[in-house]
């Protein structure tokens, strides 16, 4: 059961670590700046479900997330971020023809970054811009939760125990019509508890169009944009006591339609991640959906 | 008397008018969302003798009214457009009272 278990960390990390956005993509960043001084606050939903289980187990696994990220911009280039998850996590599954569940909740690892503006062109109506970020995410959160089968597995304690570091490049092009956002990166984690989660890799992609107003006015005041993301996520595998898990890691790729509604002080916006190509290790637990559901806003 | 209450309220409509302050036009680059917009509103909200400011996102044109007798000068706005992290491409000063 271990071993599944760890696939399915891959799956959270994964969903997890696209909270570092403030406005443009729903799945992850953006190099669209923070103003000087101010402050961006966003609240994401995440619910993550993941039941197609090949090993006959009938697993199934629900996480919800509450995700707030506080954003504050140091100058017209540099933007701090922090992140705090609160997660309520729940796999069922059958053993020896008994159903079992375990079941976890409580305010995840905080994370910690910063975003710089590398590169920045502006014309009338249009900017392109290329950032780089980089954090960790700090074993703030407890690693050593029970239920009454014991310590419950890695992926469904509350926090990892380990220091992990993240890092990439995200490049933006907006025009008033739409708004195409690509970013590389990369997360190194961290050994806790004998548990060692794969380091990950994505690419990912998104464009945003304006559906509405068809034609701007000077006293146009919000946007609808149709959104539609793409996510290519490579986890490599678990290591376990040293020892590789051969069944965990894997690449998924993800695509997410959705859409955001987009004022002078608030974003509402949804997505439905769907994978659309799993190439997974071993029996490793598919991905369902993730449905991501949020707002930001600035103060 | 209806000559002296004309009087009287165009002497009113003149001091409103005239004690409006100045207002400027700022052309500013890499707008392209409204909610980028915000930013630039309150960097120059902030800086002393500014009454309003109204961003037309669709034109990329910020719009700033001082109270009367309040200045902008070009080296704030481009300091505020900067520092909200966009690029300011013209600044113009269209005298409405004194």
């Amino acid at each position: 059961m271990n071993q599944t278990i760890f696939r399915m960390a891959m799956v959270l990390m994964t969903v997890l670590w696209s909270w570092q956005t403030r406005a443009a993509p729903v799945t992850f960043n953006t190099a669209l700046p923070v103003a000087e001084g101010e402050f961006i606050h966003r609240e994401l939903l995440v619910v993550m479900r993941s039941g197609d289980d090949p090993s006959g187990m009938n697993r199934d696994m629900a996480v919800s997330t509450l995700v707030s990220v506080l954003g504050y911009g140091i100058s017209g280039k540099l933007a701090l971020f922090g992140a705090l998850p609160y997660a309520d996590k729940k796999l069922a599954l059958t053993m020896n023809a008994m159903p079992l569940e375990r079941s976890s909740d409580g305010f995840g690892d905080l994370s910690l970054f910063g975003r710089y503006t590398l590169f920045q062109r502006d014309a009338p109506g249009q900017t392109f811009r290329i950032a780089v970020f980089a954090g960790t995410e700090a074993p703030t959160s407890d690693d050593h939760e029970n239920d009454n089968l014991g310590r419950l597995p890695p992926p469904l304690q509350s926090g990892s125990g380990a220091w992990d570091g993240f890092g990439g490049v995200v490049a933006t092009w907006q025009i008033l019509d739409y708004q195409l956002d690509g970013q590389i990166a990369y997360r190194n984690n961290g050994k806790a508890n004998g548990f060692e989660a794969g380091d990950q890799w994505r690419l990912d992609g998104s464009l945003q169009y304006r559906l509405w107003p068809g034609t701007l006015a000077a006293d146009t005041r919000g946007f609808l944009y149709g959104v539609l993301e793409a996510n290519l996520i490579h986890n490599d595998p678990n290591r376990s006591n040293g020892e590789k898990d051969e069944n965990s890691g894997g690449t998924t790729l993800f695509l997410a339609p959705g859409l955001q509604y987009v004022t002078r002080r608030w974003i509402v916006e949804a997505v439905v991640q769907l994978p659309v190509s799993q190439n997974l290790r071993g029996t490793a637990l598919e991905n369902d959906y993730v449905v991501r559901s949020g707002f930001r806003w600035n103060f | 008397m209806k000559i002296i209450l004309w009087v009287l309220a165009l002497g009113l409509w003149s001091m409103v008018v005239l004690a409006e302050g100045d207002r400027y036009q700022l052309q500013v680059d890499g707008l392209a969302c409204p909610f980028c917009a915000y930013g630039i509103e309150k960097k120059l909200s902030h800086l002393e003798g500014v009454e309003q400011v109204t961003t037309d996102v669709a034109n990329g044109r910020v719009t700033v009214q001082m109270t009367g007798g309040g200045i902008l000068e070009e080296v704030q706005a481009k300091r505020a457009v900067q520092a909200a992290g966009f690029t300011l491409r013209s600044f113009i000063r269209e005298e409405t009272g004194e």
